[in-house]
């Protein structure tokens, strides 16, 4: 499967189509315009979903498709290019989600000599695939039932060979919770639930080899372009990440009001500094790893009581701690381990119990053990979830779903847009923020808007959402589209000065495109409204760009004693702005100029 | 002076930026800076408006008029100050705007004029003991350091065009504007009846300014407020926890705690608003958290 003479430089001009029903695999022509219109990654991945997903379909349905996306900088010595993206529509928001990892398996399933491996249909019983370059086959998965995502990935090698890369689901993945993710390697694929539809399929694993080489259209500046980065990427701009990873957030934004506690009833945590990095790091023995490809190395790997060793992330212990108002360490640590046993999100994990611990409180579910601060409760909570047992049942549907079920009034307080459970990030005292988490496609995601980092910049005042927070929201949404289609990690973003010019001169010099830093803008904006379009067609309506009722209601004070308020008149001023920016119109809709330029007719 | 005054040099600044700053730090409106035509000023931040006097040598009142009149349409009630205060504090510039704005200030803040029995005339201001004392106060002026202090006081914007009338008239003092409207007097046991003002600026040096160089000199031999800075995640090194010091602006509490405020480290003020602008004025009591710009994740 080497590269078509006509495929661009990166690429290998097309899409394996397997189809887990029958067996049968086919190829899908990916044309020259649809690779320099959507890159790879996240963007192709929406382009993919247009053309293969059928209009209305149940994300858990057989026909539902799902697809790993690789992107031109897959195996160029790029740092951080080692990363892939997983695109279906969700089965937690009924919407377009993508989640980004990275890994070998990247490599290795683009190697298979596609841009990308789109699963459809469904098996008799639980399979394994095996796409080994142009051939794809099934094996049996029922000695891996229940097992981790971790444990069936070194099953699986230990019995295909080294040279096979595995991605799997745990065993909430198999019972069809709606946030499980799809993990390798230790790392995940994690929000928006693709670990069930992954699991509706019956497939328990995607495993992959290499079976061909891609070439860059000028290996020379890509080389050098990679020793330049590389360099860059030792600088200061990435220094947290290495130094003491994300969790490195937690104290400063418990020092600035923005770190979600209690099911963001407040935005400061007094037991915040019992987990953070710095007490961590100093208590618990910590290792340091990266990701392939990459040189910044921002994993933290603590050791727990009992000697279990787990990543820790800032998301993780926000979700399972301050949300939960759980302070113990080490409960913290267990429960984000348990999460990644069962291949849960730890977001929506955590986002879904913090409701329930609530809904309890206020005499709405009858689960007299789930309490706020309670450890136990967590994880036993997160337990029933994998099981999908006991309150597990209602919990695996996610804080909308479950909040329809419980009524009363807790939609209110549901954490959650579109569906996708919230992100550490308070809202009330990062108003760009705010319209990025309200309008992005995906929903409550900190990943596809980047809007804190003007929040955080000192160029705006983050309690007072108006225009300048509007292209703020904009202006990150863009790079995040690039960046998550090129593909880069974002971690490295803060080492480019001119990131689209810079990511149009990479971009180049892998492909051989003539392509400068205009296109990309505007390539950025056609993946940003591909994404809004799918979500149209899926049944998007204006009201789901929007923030749960309890953060447009419930002002906070802040350590200065100011009031940080986000009132529905601000918001629905700064979501205008955002579609007259995005020429949009007033109900969020695209006009018919740029549904043209979406190159979605086939 | 030999310099101009709003250009004198205060700890890595000016006076200029230093007073602009504390008012941006307290009002969410605008600040505005009235100069004469071709007056040289030194940098300001964006934010900050300058706007020219239309007509000079008139003295403050006509000033207060041009500055009044260019907010009008945007707040409702302006501190208006001199540019040579440099130990003006937040807390000083909020509990004289609350003499105007309310939240239960006026009953004090008239109870002290009216005492004093001279309530202007337009204006009484009437007895705290009277059922149903209520009066829309117009002007917040701090009686402090034994003199009024029209030039650190609070006004009604809509206070322009009488004040405009008073120039035209030639009435050019401060007191003219006084005899028309409700004044309250915040004598010094009113404004030190808000804690936070009586711990952080107990002698009222709020309200010192600038006329002499030997004023400058001993103000700048003064050591800088004292304000507590806090490093996080990779900023503290092994210097974890509240530290109290010495700066009068956030480049210099950045100096002090060893920080090099780049484009990856931000200061955030008391919690609250961002900054990368060094010469963002401290004022006693502050804390100062540093924390990496690259702050997601």
């Amino acid at each position: 499967m080497a590269q078509l003479p006509t495929a661009p430089g990166g690429y290998f001009g097309r899409a394996l189509v397997v189809d887990a029903g029958t067996g049968a695999a086919s190829t899908l022509p990916l044309s020259d315009a649809v690779l320099r219109g959507y890159i790879g990654g996240a963007g192709l991945g929406a382009w993919l979903m247009h053309r293969l997903g059928p209009p209305g379909v149940d994300p858990l349905a057989p026909e539902a498709p799902l697809a790993f996306v690789f992107s031109p900088l897959v195996g160029t010595p790029l740092t951080t290019s080692a990363k892939f993206a997983v695109v279906a529509k969700s089965p937690l928001t009924g919407m377009l989600t993508d989640a980004l990892a990275s890994s070998q398996f990247a490599i290795a399933g683009k190697l298979t000599g596609h841009d990308a491996i789109v699963l459809r249909g469904a098996c008799e019983r639980p399979s394994v695939a095996l796409v080994d370059g142009a051939d794809v086959s099934f094996i049996d998965a029922a000695a891996l039932a229940g097992q981790s995502a971790a444990e069936a990935e070194r099953r699986l090698r230990d019995s295909l060979g080294r040279s096979w890369r595995v991605a799997a689901i745990g065993p909430a993945g198999e019972r069809g919770v709606r946030y499980a993710t799809i993990s390798h390697d230790g790392r995940h694929a994690g929000r928006g639930g693709l670990g069930a539809v992954l699991g509706a399929k019956r497939i328990k694993a995607i495993a992959v080899r290499a079976a061909t080489k891609v070439g860059s259209a000028d290996p020379q500046a890509v080389l050098a372009a990679a020793r330049d980065l590389r360099a860059r990427s030792f600088g200061p701009a990435t220094a947290k990440y290495r130094e003491l990873g994300t969790l490195a957030n937690l104290l400063a934004f418990n020092a600035i009001s923005t770190l979600p506690t209690r099911n963001f009833q407040a935005a400061t945590f007094a037991g915040a500094p019992r987990l953070a990095a710095e007490d961590l790091a100093r208590l618990r023995s910590v290792t340091r790893n990266s990701c392939a490809s990459c040189t910044i190395g921002c994993e933290h790997i603590y050791s727990a009581r009992g000697g279990k060793k787990m990543r820790v992330e800032y998301e993780n212990v926000f979700a399972l701690g301050p949300m939960c108002e759980v302070s113990d360490p080490d409960a913290v640590l267990a429960a984000s381990a348990l999460c990644d046993e069962l291949g849960l999100d730890t977001i929506s994990a955590g986002g879904t119990i913090a409701w329930a611990m609530e809904c309890v409180e206020r005499g709405l579910i009858d689960a007299p053990w789930l309490r706020f601060g309670d450890a136990r409760a967590l994880l036993r909570a997160l337990e029933e979830i994998g099981a999908r047992h006991g309150l597990g049942a209602l919990l695996g549907e996610g804080s909308r779903r479950a909040a329809e079920q419980v009524g009363g009034g807790s939609a209110a307080f549901a954490p959650h847009v579109k569906g996708l459970e919230m992100p550490g990030y308070e809202p009330r005292t990062m108003q760009a923020m705010a319209l990025g988490l309200a309008v992005n496609s995906r929903g409550a995601d900190h990943n596809r808007s980047g809007a804190y980092e003007a929040d955080l910049s000192g160029d705006i005042d983050r309690l007072a959402g108006g225009h300048a927070h509007v292209a703020a929201a904009v202006e990150t949404e863009d790079r995040a589209a690039i960046m998550d289609s090129l593909i880069l990690c974002k971690f490295l973003r803060g080492v480019f000065t001119e990131p689209f010019d810079e990511w149009a001169a990479l971009l180049a010099a892998v492909t051989g495109w003539d392509v400068d830093g205009a296109e990309l803008r505007r390539t950025a904006r056609r993946i940003v409204l591909a994404k809004r379009v799918y979500n149209i067609r899926e049944g998007w309506q204006p009201r789901d760009d929007w923030l749960p009722e309890r953060l447009l209601s419930e002002p906070l004070r802040i350590g200065s004693g100011r009031i940080a308020e986000l009132t529905p008149a601000r918001l629905r001023a700064m979501i205008s702005g955002y579609y007259a920016v995005r020429g949009l119109d007033d109900q969020g809709r695209p006009g018919e100029t740029d549904l043209t330029d979406l190159r979605l007719r086939y | 002076m030999g310099t101009p005054k709003a250009a004198l040099e205060w700890h890595g600044s000016t006076l200029l930026r230093r007073t602009t700053g504390i008012l941006a730090r307290v009002t969410d409106g605008p600040v505005v800076v009235v100069r004469a035509a071709d007056q040289e000023l030194p940098a300001l931040p964006a934010q900050v408006e300058v706007i020219e006097d239309p007509r000079e040598g008139l003295g403050p009142l006509q000033g207060l008029a041009a500055g009044l009149a260019a907010v009008a349409d945007r707040a409702e009630v302006a501190f208006v100050c001199s540019t040579d205060m440099p130990f003006l504090h937040p807390a000083f510039v909020r509990r004289v705007l609350r003499a105007v704005t309310g939240d239960g200030e006026n009953a004090v803040a008239g109870g002290d004029a009216g005492g004093r029995g001279d309530a202007s005339s337009r204006g009484d201001a009437g007895s705290p003991a009277d059922p149903g004392y209520a009066v829309r106060v117009d002007v917040g002026l701090p009686l402090a350091r034994g003199f009024p202090q029209p030039l650190a006081a609070a006004y009604r914007a809509s206070l322009a065009p009488l004040a405009e009338r008073l120039v035209a008239e030639q009435r050019l003092r401060p007191a003219f504007l006084f005899d028309e409207c409700v004044v309250a007097r915040l004598d010094e046991a009113a404004l030190r009846s808000d804690p936070v003002l009586a711990a952080l600026d107990p002698e009222l040096d709020s309200v010192l300014n600038i006329n002499e160089p030997a004023d400058y000199s001993r103000a700048r031999e003064r050591p800088a407020p004292e304000i507590t800075i806090q490093r996080f995640g990779t900023l503290a090194g092994g210097r974890r926890g509240p530290e109290v010091i010495r700066a009068a602006t956030v480049a210099r509490a950045a100096e002090a705690a060893g920080i090099a405020l780049d484009g990856h480290v931000v200061a955030a003020l008391n919690g609250d608003q961002i900054t990368r602008d060094g010469q963002t004025p401290l004022a006693a009591g502050d804390t100062v958290f540093f924390i990496a710009a690259d702050a997601g994740g």
